[in-house]
């Protein structure tokens, strides 16, 4: 064991220097003057080349394009995002760790099938725009799904797992097929006169609605992982159900709470293709203005270094305080 | 259990799933059977199943296929080897392993539109420390991102460091959940490290590990902003992939119809070879338990 130590140790080193090099050449990169980056490689501040602050500066005063709005808009989109899907995702999280579901894959199919139909007789038949004939099918399914669910219908009977890999199974679809699709629908619902395309409102429908099934199976594991006595001794004593929730169950799952929180966060924070199909100008997010610096500006790296720093610093953050919620104890999804 | 509260629970998470994603996909797979063009404009027109053939009739097509599975595959498998190898140190209790875990941490938070630009300057030609390095061991200038198979090359090697963390954190957390007494008695038949890895830590961890594969083959596949960052699909379109030939079509040349079937021909894909993944790996981990 003693001569396999260090071998060991090194593999460790080895991987994290791997790690480590890329994000410490972005630093030094984002504190260069132009001619230390095209002369050719330099490594080490003060011997190879003076650190200078001119391209934060650029940056910081627009020169290089607005930084600010884009960083407005990841913050304020990012924080929207994950507070909703947060509280819905771990509502139903509860739920599905503390009842019983039965659904009927006939009633799935029925409401599949309807929507599907609905859509398509409102729209061709009866020529509503698009939209209205999705909304209309929509109306007509859910119901009718809902009554199929009482009727006797035969088939297969889906528990709450199904009902979990169902909301996990969203995550599984390659996103351009929903990015395209989510593309295609915003802009017929912008015919009817509700704006969603490069909007604040748009961005966060579509950013709750891809992040509600990650909080769901991470969340899911933390409720069940939950001592269930004290929720039955308040249910004993009449305390409603929704104040057991907000007053006993959330603050137990807190640590749970605050890393799902920060998954999602860096989720949204980093999420690329939604926001490029989905955006055009005012509500367009750091990755966004990240890959323009590319395209539009030429290879100015000292200035694309900064304005990568500004979409990795924070979940840098991020990461820190997750690995302090995992070293004292926390299993988020199994991972310990 | 009448309990109206189960329902008020989870209908809101439900529903906003249901609508931004079932109802788009009712739209374009409508869409995916009509000829639909916005530039130029034409009135959309029912097609059938042409698109669907055009697309499996096309070069372009096949080859996206085979480039998206090539990286798909070499990046998942070097990712599991030095995640799985790395994971393995941690787990021998090195000096210094709180630090490594929040390092390992890092790669795996970041934006990959970041990762991907950080990853283009490495790579320069000129004034990229990777190429510096290589020249300095005697290497001629590499062409990482101009020459199709290097841009791959680069590609994967991208994707294998900012995702192997993923390997080491889920199989670092199988490591701990493996019984003690196991590896007590093996230690009292003075089995090697060697005997001990293969006979008992490799077929223990084979459903964490088959979960692991699964999980990073199926995020690997949606892999476009490394590609659009890095080589753009470039040189030519050797190094594009399935999400980015469906952003070229449905966004450069507003050919709505072709790309909805195009983005439903790669849901098959993923379905196809995630069936093929599990009806190999299912009997393997079965058969350890």
């Amino acid at each position: 064991m003693s001569i396999r130590r260090p071998i060991v140790f090194f593999l460790c080193l080895f991987w994290a220097l791997i790690t480590l090099f890329p994000l410490y050449w972005t630093v030094i990169t984002a504190f260069k003057p132009p001619p230390a980056v095209n002369r050719g490689p330099t490594y080490l501040p003060f011997i190879d080349f003076q650190p200078t602050l001119q391209a934060w500066i650029d940056a910081f005063s627009g020169i290089r394009g607005d930084f600010w709005q884009p960083l407005w808009n990841s913050t304020v989109i990012g924080i929207s995002a994950t507070v909703l899907s947060v509280a819905l995702g771990s509502m139903a999280a509860y739920a599905l760790a503390r009842y019983e579901f039965r659904v009927k894959l006939g009633a799935g199919l029925v409401f599949f099938g309807l929507a599907l139909g609905g859509y398509l007789l409102f729209h061709y038949p009866l020529e509503f725009s698009r939209a209205q004939a999705m909304g209309l099918a929509f109306l007509v399914a859910l119901p009718s799904c809902l009554i199929a669910n009482r009727l006797p219908l035969p088939g297969p009977i889906l528990g709450n797992k199904d009902v979990l890999f169902w909301f996990v199974s969203q995550r599984a679809f390659p996103p351009i097929v929903t990015a395209f699709s989510l593309y295609l629908m915003y802009s017929e619902i912008g015919r009817e006169g509700l704006r969603l395309l490069d909007t604040y409102l748009g961005m966060v429908l579509c950013y709750t609605a891809f992040s509600i099934p990650i909080v769901v199976w991470l969340m899911r594991d933390f409720f069940a992982a939950l001592p269930v006595e004290v929720e039955e001794a308040a249910l004993v004593d009449d305390v409603p159900r929704w104040r057991i929730f907000i007053e006993i169950v959330c603050p137990m799952a807190a640590p749970g709470l605050i890393a799902t929180s920060l998954i999602t966060l860096a989720f949204v924070w980093n999420e690329f293709l939604f926001a490029l199909l989905l955006t055009t100008s005012r509500w367009q997010t750091l990755p966004i203005l990240l890959s323009g610096q590319n395209s539009y500006r030429g290879d100015e790296w000292w200035a694309i270094s900064v304005a990568a720093l500004f979409a990795i610093i924070p979940m840098m953050v991020v990461a820190m305080v997750l690995a302090r919620l995992m070293r004292s104890g926390l299993t988020i999804g199994g991972i310990r | 259990m009448r309990d109206p509260f189960k329902y008020i629970f989870i209908w809101p998470a439900f529903l906003v799933v249901l609508m931004v994603g079932l109802f788009p996909l009712i739209y374009s797979l409508t869409v995916s059977f009509m000829s639909m063009r916005l530039v130029p404009p034409r009135p959309p027109r029912f097609v059938g199943l042409e698109n669907y053939v055009d697309l499996l009739a096309s070069d372009r097509f096949w080859d996206t296929i085979g480039t998206t599975l090539f990286v798909v595959i070499v990046s998942v498998t070097i990712q599991y080897v030095v995640g799985f190898a790395v994971a393995l140190a941690l787990h021998a209790k090195v000096p210094g392993e709180r630090l490594f875990r929040v390092v390992f941490l890092f790669p795996m938070l970041m934006a990959p539109i970041a990762v991907a630009l950080v990853g283009r300057m490495l790579f320069h030609s000129t004034v990229g420390p990777v190429n510096h390095f290589f020249t300095f061991l005697g290497f001629p200038n590499l062409p990482f991102l101009t020459d199709a198979d290097w841009a791959i090359a680069t590609i994967i090697a991208v994707e294998v460091w900012q995702w192997t963390p993923f390997v080491i954190l889920l199989m670092l957390a199988g490591l701990q959940s493996l019984p003690q007494d196991v590896y007590e008695a093996a230690d009292l038949e003075n089995a090697s490290a060697w005997q001990k890895f293969w006979g008992i830590t490799f077929p223990m961890l084979l459903p964490v590990s088959a979960a692991v594969v699964f999980i990073r083959i199926i995020e690997a596949f949606k892999i476009m902003d490394t590609v659009f960052v890095l080589t753009g699909g470039g040189p030519g379109t050797s190094t594009e992939t399935l999400t980015l030939f469906a952003y070229q079509e449905g966004f450069k040349k507003f050919n709505l119809g072709y790309t909805s079937a195009l983005s439903f021909l790669f849901l098959l894909t993923v379905i196809l070879f995630g069936i093929v993944y599990l009806v190999l790996i299912r009997p393997q981990v079965e058969k350890r338990i």
